[in-house]
């Protein structure tokens, strides 16, 4: 239970952002040998259907898996206990020296690439997504709707899913012929 | 205090099940809901803080070790920062859990029942239908930091740089915000 608090807290430390989830399933799977991919691989897929950071739900999915309810616990809580901390001290350092010549001239760098960073998570995004001429289309309705229609992402979300779902369902071999196959 | 405290629990309880594809698909309604904007688009806003803290505490978040989720802590310690320091700690603690307790809750009990699932072929077709829709809101969200934090010739240039090296070399983002702070610290004071 120790090393599974260990293990989370510092992951929870060395984590930025973006291609988490393989370095987790190398720490988890090749190197502590806790899970084997056959139980890792269907966690993951859990994970990445339903909402929340993968990172966060990983947690969750192996802690129960290795100690129970308890186990799912102590990793959430050691995954984002440090953070927290080290975020919040941050917050309060940016709100007390934030507002000088000096902070706003760091900030004015680091802000420029944290908008290349996210720039770049819509390409991985979109690498990923976009699988047929509908895909494009869905990924440009949901973006008028939050950037015209100024609509809440869960009522976005709301109407954009069953049309996607809608698309996306499963066709059996018969219909693989017809005109709507995207897949591919 | 204690409305901020609910506000920012239903806030970020709803968004913590609205997440599909990660904590940055819902970064535009944590905007809207978040910052002062102009009044015809008032409906649900809180006025917390303005466009530069709001940007300024989510690249800060990217930067800092954790989720980059983490943002919600940040959010929740500035809605509560005017009561004080110790309510400001607990505006950040409930943010933070009310944005990862119920994605949890929903991961521990769907697991239960997942490996009867796990076969079926719409759990593809759900995946493929989330794919588009999170890459349409996380565009829509650096749309939102992009009018923040690009709004001249060197900013601009940085983002691009930074955008480029993410695609095609693996060095570290960490560190690309350091030596991006670092020159525009030398350069632009």
């Amino acid at each position: 239970m120790l090393e599974l608090s260990g293990l989370f807290a510092f992951i929870g430390l060395t984590s930025f952002g973006g291609g988490i989830t393989a370095y987790i399933r190398r720490l988890v799977v090749t190197q502590k040998k806790w899970l084997t991919d056959e139980e890792f691989l269907p966690g993951l897929g859990l994970v990445q259907l339903l909402p929340g950071a993968n990172v966060v739900g990983l947690a969750v999915y192996i802690g129960n898996h290795l100690k129970g309810p308890l186990g799912s616990v102590v990793a959430l809580g050691s995954l984002l206990v440090p953070p927290f901390i080290s975020t919040c001290a941050l917050g309060f350092l940016y709100f007390h020296a934030g507002k000088t010549a000096d902070t706003k001239a760091l900030l004015a760098g680091i802000t420029a690439v944290a908008c290349g960073l996210m720039a770049s998570m819509v390409f991985e995004a979109g690498e990923k997504a976009i699988k047929g001429f509908f895909d494009v289309v869905l990924i440009l309705i949901t973006f008028a709707l939050v950037r015209f229609l100024h609509l809440s992402v869960p009522i976005v979300i709301l109407i954009v899913a069953p049309l996607a779902i809608w698309w996306h369902r499963p066709r059996s071999s018969k219909d693989s012929g017809s005109t709507n196959s995207s897949a591919s | 205090m204690n409305n901020t405290l609910l506000q920012i629990a239903i806030l970020f309880c709803t968004l913590s099940l609205s997440a599909f594809g990660g904590g940055k698909v819902v970064l535009p309604t944590m905007h809207h809901d978040a910052v002062q904007t102009r009044p015809d688009y008032s409906f649900n806003n809180h006025q917390w803080m303005d466009d530069a803290d709001f940007v300024n505490l989510f690249s800060i978040s990217m930067a800092a070790p954790g989720p980059s989720m983490m943002v919600v802590t940040l959010v929740g310690l500035k809605a509560c920062l005017p009561y004080g320091t110790a309510v400001a700690i607990l505006g950040a603690l409930v943010a933070t859990l009310a944005m990862f307790v119920p994605s949890s809750f929903l991961v521990y009990f769907a697991g239960k029942w997942w490996d009867s699932w796990e076969e079926s072929p719409w759990r593809h077709s759900i995946m493929d239908a989330i794919m588009p829709i999170s890459t349409g809101l996380i565009l829509a969200a650096t749309w939102i930091i992009a009018k923040t934090s690009i709004h001249s010739v060197p900013t601009a240039i940085m983002g691009v740089v930074a955008l480029l090296l993410m695609l095609f070399t693996k060095i570290n983002p960490v560190l690309m915000m350091g030596v991006a702070g670092a020159i525009s610290w030398v350069f632009l004071r």
